[in-house]
C-alpha cells in the first residue's frame, strides 16, 4: 500500500458501512484513528511502508459499531463517504468521520489480508 | 466596423486577388517545406500551433499595429518589466506539538512563493499574435464600445461561412484568406490597410504577396476554434517568414497608413514609428527594433525558401513589441468549453465548419476587458481601437512551446508566465493541456533565453493553492531538471527563478522529500554556502566574508526552511548535508555582526536552525553517549516513569513529585559541575550538525532575540532555544546553564510582553524547558511570574493581547512547571494575583485545554500545605483548587483530578498515552492533549502552505514533564 505522492494508488479495498451509535448528544463509531499527513508516519505501527501518512484504525471498541461492521485494527482508511483519506491531516480525517449530521459512515478500507487474498487468487487460479 | 468607410473596397479586392495569384505560386513551393515542419511539430506532440501558421499575416499587420499597441502599452509594460513578486508567507505553524520537549518545531513552513509577472515577455509574445491577427486589411479597429473579441468572432464566422468551402480545399488558407477579408471586413475598414499593404508589398513583390496571403491565413488560424480546422497551415512554423516583411512594413507601411481615414487607423500606424525607438525594455526586443528596416530584407530570401532558422532572430525582435493587453483577452479564453475539444482533436475541416459558432470569445473577451480595465487600462484602449489584434489562446501558446524556432519558444513561455500570473484558472488549464511537461523539457534547452522563460512560467505555475500544479511539475521530473539547471547556469536571474520555483514546490508536503533527494546538496553548494560567506577553509589573511542577502539565497533558504519541517528523516538529511549548518550559522553570525537581521533570509535561516534543533538529543548520531547520567540514574529511567504517571493522569502524584525533586537536585548538581568544570574541551572545532547544540549558539540566538524586530525570527530563535533546552542530555544541560550565564533569562522574560502571540508562546515554552535547570527555575519563578500571569485571560475576558488558546495553554503549562517542586515559586504565583485568574479559567473557560491546564496548576498550588493558610485568608477554599466538575463536565472522569478523561463510554480508557479527542467537545477541536496531553507529541505540523494563517489550535500543549523522554506518541483520535 505504499504509494508515491502524486501517483495513483492501487489497492484492494473493502467497503464497510458503520451505523453510528447515538449516546445522548454524541454519535459514536467505536474506533480510533491514527496517522495523517501531519503526523509522523514512522510511528505508525500498522503501516508497511513507514512513510505512509495515511489514516489507520488504531483501536476498536469491543462490541462497538465499528467492530460490528467488520472494521479491524490496522485497516487503512482510503475514503470516508467518498472523501479521500490518503492525503489529509489527522484532524481532517477525524472531522469527516464525526459529522453530526451523518448517522452512517461508509468507509473504503484496505488491509493487508485483502491484498494477499487477491494475490493468491491471481496466482493460482489462472493457471489451473 | 460598419462605420468605417468602405472606400475602395473594390479596388482593394482587385489588387488582392492579383496578389493572391502570385502568392499561390509561391505558396505551393513552400508547401512541401511546411509539411515537413508540420510533421515535426506534430511529432513533438504539441498541439498544432495555430499561431505559427499565422505568422505571415502578422508581419504585415504587425507593422501597423505594433506601433499603436506599443504606444498604449508602453506605460504598462515598463512597469511590468520589473518582476512583480507576490509573496505569500505562510506562517509557519509551529505547530508543534511538542511534547515534552517542547519544542516546537514546527514547521515553519513558511512558504514564500513568488509569482512574477513578466511583462516583457508578454510583449513579445503578444506581438506575434497580433501580427497574425492583423491580417490586416480587414480587421481594423472596431468601433468603440464593441468588444474586440466579438468583432473578431463575427468576422471569422462570416469568413468561414462564406469562404469555407474554398479554403478548406486549399490547405493553404492564403488564397481564401484574402477573400475572407473581403467578405467580412470589406464593409468596414478593409480598404485602408489593404491598399497600403499592397503598395508596400509592391516593393518586394514576392514577399508582399506572400504576406498578404499569410495574413489571411493567419487570421483564420487565429480564431481559435476555426484555426484548428485549418491546422495544416497552422503547423507551419511560419513565424520566421513574417519577420522580414514587418520591417518593411514598418518603414513604409506605417507612414502611409497614417494618412488613412479612420482615427483608429491613424493611431496604429503613426505610433509605430515612435515606438520603434524604444526598446520594450526587453533585451530581445531591442534587437529586433533597431535594425528593423534593413535586416528584414535579407531575411526575405530565406523566407521564401522556408529557411526558418535564419528568421528566428528577426522574429524575436519583431515579436517583442507586443502589447500586453492582448494577453488579457486570452485569459478569458479558458471559459470556452470548446477549447478542450479542440485541442484533442483537430479535424481541421470539420472544426472549421463549426468554428464560427464555437468561437465565442466573448466571454473571454469580456473577462479580459474587465481585467484590463482594472489594471491595465492602457491596453484596453488599444484593443478597442484595433480589433484585429488577437492573442493566441492557450493551446496555441502551449503549442508554440514546441516550435522549432527558439525565440518562439521563449516568447511562448514568457507569455505563459504572464498569463499564469495570479490566475489559477489558467494555471490549471496549462496543466490540463499538458503544458507543464513541455515547459520542464525546455529547462534543458541550451539557450538561456528559452530556459529562463520556461523557468519563469514554471515559477508562476508552481505558485498557488493548487497543489496539482506542483505535483504535475514533479511528475515530469521537473525537480531534477530545475536542479540540473541550477548547477549549470550562472545567470542570476535564472537562478532566482529556479530557486523561487523550488521554494514554491517545497510548500507542498509530498514534494519535500523529493526536493531533498534531488536538490539538497546542490542548493547547499550552489547557493547557501557561497552566499553565506562561509568558507570550508578560511583563508587566514582575508577577513571572513559576510553573507549576501541575495534573492537567490532568500529563495533557497525559504525552500530549505519548508523542507526542514518534513519530519525526522528530513531533519537528518539536512543536518548531515555537508556545509549546510556551518553556512547557515555563519550567515546568522554575519547578520548579527552587521545588525542586519530583519530580513527574510535571516528569518529563513533561523527557522531552519530551529527545525534542525528539534529532537537533536534523540536524533543526532551518537546522541546516546551524551545522555544525561542523572537521567539514567533514575531507576527505570525517568522518562518512562513519567510517562506512566502522565498516562495515569495523576498529576503531581507523590512519586512524581519526589522524582521531580530529585531531578531538580540533580540538575542543581549538574549546574555546579558546569560552573566549575566548564564546557568540555574540544580537541577540534565542531562542525556540521554538532554546531547546532554547541553552547556558543546560545549567544547567537540571544542576540537575535534582543535585536530582531521580525516576529518570525523572534519566534524561531526562541523556538531554537526551546528545542535545545529540551531533553536530558549533556548538551541540553549546557545550553540551559549557558542561557542563564549569558543573561538570556531577562531577554526571554522581556519577550513575554511581545504583541505577537507566537513569540509569547515560544518564549513561554522555552522558559518551561529552561526551568528544568533548578537554578533557572528559581530565577524564572522570581522574575518571570508576573509577566507570565499578565498574559493570562481573566475569566472570559481575554487580555488586550487576546492570545490564542495554544498560547494560554503554553503559559499555564509553564507556570505549572515552575511551581512544581517549588513552594517558593508557588508563593510568587499567589503574590502575582494569579489565583483569581486561574480559578476563573478553570471554571469558565470555553476551552477544555485551558481548563485542564489551569486545573493542574491549581492542584499543585493547593498541594503545598504551607500555602493554604495564605490562600484561605484570601478567601479561597479547597473547592477552588479542585477540578470543576460541574462547570466543566468534561474535565473529570474516573476521579482523576485535572484530567479530562475523554473516554467515551464505549471506549476503553486509554492506557497508552494516546491522546484522545473528546468527541463531545466539538468546539475544542484539538483536544489531543487531554488526558495524556503531556505525553503527546506530534511531529511538527506540516504547514498547510496554502493558508496564510495557520490554525494554531492544532497543537497539543507541550509539557515539560516528560522531557526526558518518551518517544513521541502518535496522535490518535476516537471517533
Amino acid at each position: 500500500m505504499s504509494f508515491v505522492p502524486g501517483q495513483p494508488v492501487t489497492a484492494v479495498v473493502q467497503r464497510i458501512e458503520i451505523q453510528k451509535l447515538r449516546q445522548g448528544e454524541n454519535l459514536i463509531l467505536g474506533f480510533s484513528i491514527g496517522g495523517g499527513i501531519d503526523q509522523d508516519p514512522g510511528q505508525n505501527p500498522f503501516s508497511e511502508d513507514k512513510s505512509d501518512k495515511g489514516i489507520y484504525v488504531t483501536r476498536i471498541t469491543p462490541g462497538g459499531p465499528a467492530e460490528v461492521a467488520g472494521l479491524r485494527i490496522g485497516d487503512k482508511i482510503m475514503q470516508v463517504n467518498g472523501w479521500d483519506m490518503t492525503m489529509v491531516t489527522h484532524d481532517q480525517a477525524r472531522k469527516k468521520l464525526t459529522k453530526k449530521r451523518e448517522d452512517v459512515v461508509r468507509l473504503l478500507i484496505t488491509r493487508k489480508s485483502l491484498e494477499e487474498a487477491v494475490k493468491h487468487s491471481k496466482g493460482s487460479h489462472p493457471r489451473q | 466596423m460598419e462605420d468605417y468607410d468602405v472606400r475602395s473596397a473594390a479596388s482593394i479586392l482587385a489588387s488582392v486577388k492579383e496578389q493572391e495569384e502570385r502568392f499561390e505560386q509561391l505558396t505551393r513551393a513552400l508547401e512541401e517545406e511546411r509539411r515537413n515542419v508540420t510533421l515535426q511539430l506534430e511529432r513533438a506532440n504539441l498541439p498544432p500551433n495555430p499561431a505559427i501558421s499565422q505568422p505571415l499575416a502578422w508581419q504585415q499587420v504587425v507593422m501597423q499595429e505594433q506601433s499603436p499597441s506599443n504606444a498604449t502599452s508602453l506605460a504598462m509594460m515598463q512597469e511590468p518589466q520589473e518582476v512583480v513578486e507576490e509573496t505569500v508567507t505562510i506562517e509557519e505553524d509551529p505547530g508543534t506539538p511538542t511534547s515534552h520537549v517542547s519544542v516546537v518545531t514546527s514547521d515553519d513552513g513558511t512558504t514564500r512563493r513568488t509569482e512574477t509577472k513578466v511583462t516583457k515577455m508578454v510583449k513579445t509574445v503578444t506581438t506575434r499574435t497580433v501580427r497574425q491577427v492583423p491580417l490586416g486589411p480587414d480587421g481594423l479597429p472596431l468601433p468603440e464600445g464593441s468588444s474586440p473579441l466579438s468583432s473578431y468572432t463575427d468576422s471569422i464566422d462570416r469568413r468561414y461561412m462564406k469562404n469555407g468551402g474554398e479554403r478548406f480545399i486549399t490547405p493553404q488558407a492564403t488564397s481564401t484568406l484574402t477573400r475572407a477579408y473581403n467578405n467580412s471586413y470589406n464593409d468596414s475598414y478593409v480598404e485602408t490597410p489593404e491598399s497600403q499593404y499592397i503598395r508596400h508589398y509592391g516593393l518586394h513583390d514576392g514577399y508582399t504577396d506572400l504576406t498578404d496571403n499569410y495574413g489571411s491565413l493567419s487570421r483564420g488560424v487565429n480564431f481559435r476554434p476555426p484555426r484548428y480546422p485549418y491546422m495544416p497551415n497552422s503547423y507551419r512554423p511560419e513565424n520566421s517568414y513574417t519577420l522580414p516583411i514587418r520591417k518593411d512594413d514598418y518603414g513604409h507601411v506605417a507612414q502611409p497608413q497614417v494618412p488613412m481615414g479612420s482615427s483608429t487607423v491613424d493611431l496604429n500606424r503613426s505610433q509605430p514609428e515612435r515606438f520603434q525607438p524604444e526598446p520594450y525594455g526587453l533585451e530581445d526586443d531591442r534587437r529586433s527594433l533597431g535594425p528593423e528596416e534593413e535586416e528584414p530584407y535579407e531575411l526575405e530570401p530565406d523566407y521564401s525558401t522556408a529557411n526558418r532558422r535564419t528568421l528566428p532572430g528577426t522574429n524575436r525582435g519583431r515579436t517583442h513589441r507586443e502589447p500586453l493587453r492582448d494577453v488579457h483577452r486570452v485569459r478569458g479564453y479558458p471559459d470556452d468549453p470548446i477549447e478542450a475539444e479542440l485541442i484533442d482533436e483537430r479535424h481541421p475541416y470539420i472544426h472549421g465548419m463549426y468554428s464560427a459558432p464555437l468561437a465565442q470569445p466573448e466571454r473571454g473577451s469580456m473577462a479580459s476587458l474587465d481585467r484590463m480595465a482594472g489594471r491595465r487600462s492602457p491596453s484596453i484602449d488599444s484593443i478597442r481601437k484595433d480589433p484585429r489584434w488577437r492573442d493566441p489562446d492557450l493551446p496555441e501558446v502551449i503549442a508554440m512551446l514546441g516550435h522549432p524556432i527558439d525565440p518562439v519558444k521563449s516568447n511562448a513561455a514568457a507569455y505563459l508566465q504572464h498569463l499564469c500570473y495570479e490566475n489559477d484558472k489558467i494555471k490549471k488549464d496549462v496543466r490540463q493541456l499538458k503544458g507543464i511537461p513541455v515547459l520542464v523539457s525546455l529547462l534543458d534547452h541550451p539557450k538561456s533565453e528559452v530556459h529562463r522563460k520556461a523557468c519563469g512560467a514554471l515559477r508562476n505555475i508552481s505558485y498557488g493553492k493548487d497543489n496539482e500544479n506542483k505535483v504535475a511539475i514533479k511528475n515530469c521530473d521537473g525537480i531534477p531538471a530545475l536542479i540540473r539547471l541550477l548547477r549549470k547556469t550562472n545567470d542570476m536571474e535564472v537562478r532566482e527563478l529556479i530557486t523561487g520555483t523550488l521554494w514554491n514546490l517545497s510548500s507542498y508536503e509530498p514534494l519535500k522529500m523529493v526536493i531533498i533527494n534531488h536538490g539538497l546538496q546542490t542548493m547547499t553548494n550552489e547557493v547557501i554556502i557561497p552566499h553565506s560567506g562561509w568558507e570550508h577553509e578560511p583563508n587566514e589573511d582575508s577577513k571572513p566574508r559576510d553573507a549576501e542577502w541575495t534573492t537567490v539565497f532568500k529563495n533557497t533558504s525559504g525552500c530549505l526552511r519548508n523542507v526542514s519541517s518534513d519530519g525526522a528523516e528530513a531533519r537528518r538529511r539536512l543536518r548531515e548535508c555537508e556545509g549546510l549548518v556551518d553556512a547557515l550559522l555563519h550567515a546568522l553570525q554575519s547578520a548579527v555582526g552587521k545588525k542586519d537581521m530583519d530580513n527574510k533570509s535571516v528569518e529563513n535561516c533561523v527557522c531552519i536552525m530551529r527545525n534542525l534543533s528539534y529532537h537533536v538529543h534523540k536524533e543526532v548520531p551518537g546522541a546516546e553517549r551524551f545522555q544525561d547520567p542523572s537521567a539514567l540514574q533514575a531507576p527505570g529511567s525517568a522518562g518512562p516513569q513519567r510517562k506512566k504517571k502522565d498516562d495515569a493522569g495523576c498529576f503531581g502524584g507523590k512519586k512524581a513529585k519526589e522524582e521531580w525533586f530529585n531531578q531538580g537536585r540533580k540538575n542543581g548538581e549538574n549546574d555546579k559541575n558546569y560552573d566549575t568544570l566548564d564546557l568540555p574541551k574540544r580537541t577540534e572545532p565542531s562542525k556540521g550538525f554538532e554546531l547546532l547544540y554547541q553552547p556558543e549558539v546560545v549567544r547567537l540566538y540571544l542576540s537575535l532575540l534582543t535585536e530582531s524586530q521580525n516576529y518570525n525570527t523572534l519566534e524561531a530563535a526562541a523556538g531554537a532555544l526551546q528545542n535545545l533546552s529540551a531533553g536530558q542530555w549533556t548538551w541540553s544541560n549546557y545550553i540551559r546553564a549557558t542561557v542563564r550565564k549569558e543573561k538570556g533569562l531577562p531577554i526571554l522574560v522581556e519577550l513575554l510582553r511581545s504583541d505577537s502571540d507566537k513569540v509569547v508562546r515560544a518564549v513561554a515554552i522555552a522558559l518551561r524547558n529552561l526551568s528544568i535547570d533548578r537554578r533557572n527555575k528559581d530565577l524564572i519563578g522570581s522574575y518571570a511570574m508576573r509577566d507570565l500571569v499578565s498574559n493570562l485571560p481573566s475569566g472570559q475576558q481575554r487580555p488586550a493581547k487576546n492570545l490564542e488558546e495554544d498560547t494560554v495553554v503554553a503559559i499555564l503549562n509553564t507556570i505549572h512547571e515552575i511551581v512544581t517542586d517549588s513552594s517558593e515559586n508557588a508563593r510568587s504565583l499567589i503574590q502575582a494575583q494569579a489565583i483569581e485568574k486561574l480559578v476563573a479559567i478553570n471554571r469558565t473557560s470555553q476551552s477544555a485545554r485551558e481548563t485542564k491546564a489551569a486545573s493542574h496548576v491549581l492542584q499543585t498550588v493547593w498541594s503545598y500545605k504551607e500555602l493554604r493558610n495564605a490562600l484561605t485568608k484570601d478567601g479561597w477554599n479547597k473547592s477552588h483548587f479542585q477540578p470543576t466538575v460541574t462547570a466543566t463536565p468534561k474535565a473529570t472522569k474516573n476521579g482523576k483530578p485535572g484530567y479530562d478523561d475523554t473516554t467515551l463510554p464505549l471506549m476503553e480508557k486509554n492506557q497508552d498515552g494516546y491522546s484522545t479527542i473528546d468527541q463531545r467537545d466539538k468546539d475544542c477541536k484539538y483536544k489531543t492533549d487531554d488526558g495524556s496531553a503531556d505525553l503527546t507529541e506530534r511531529e511538527p505540523l506540516k504547514n498547510d502552505t496554502n493558508r496564510k494563517h495557520y490554525i494554531r489550535s492544532n497543537r497539543p500543549a507541550v509539557s515539560l514533564v516528560d522531557a526526558c523522554d518518551v518517544k513521541p506518541q502518535p496522535v490518535d483520535s476516537w471517533v
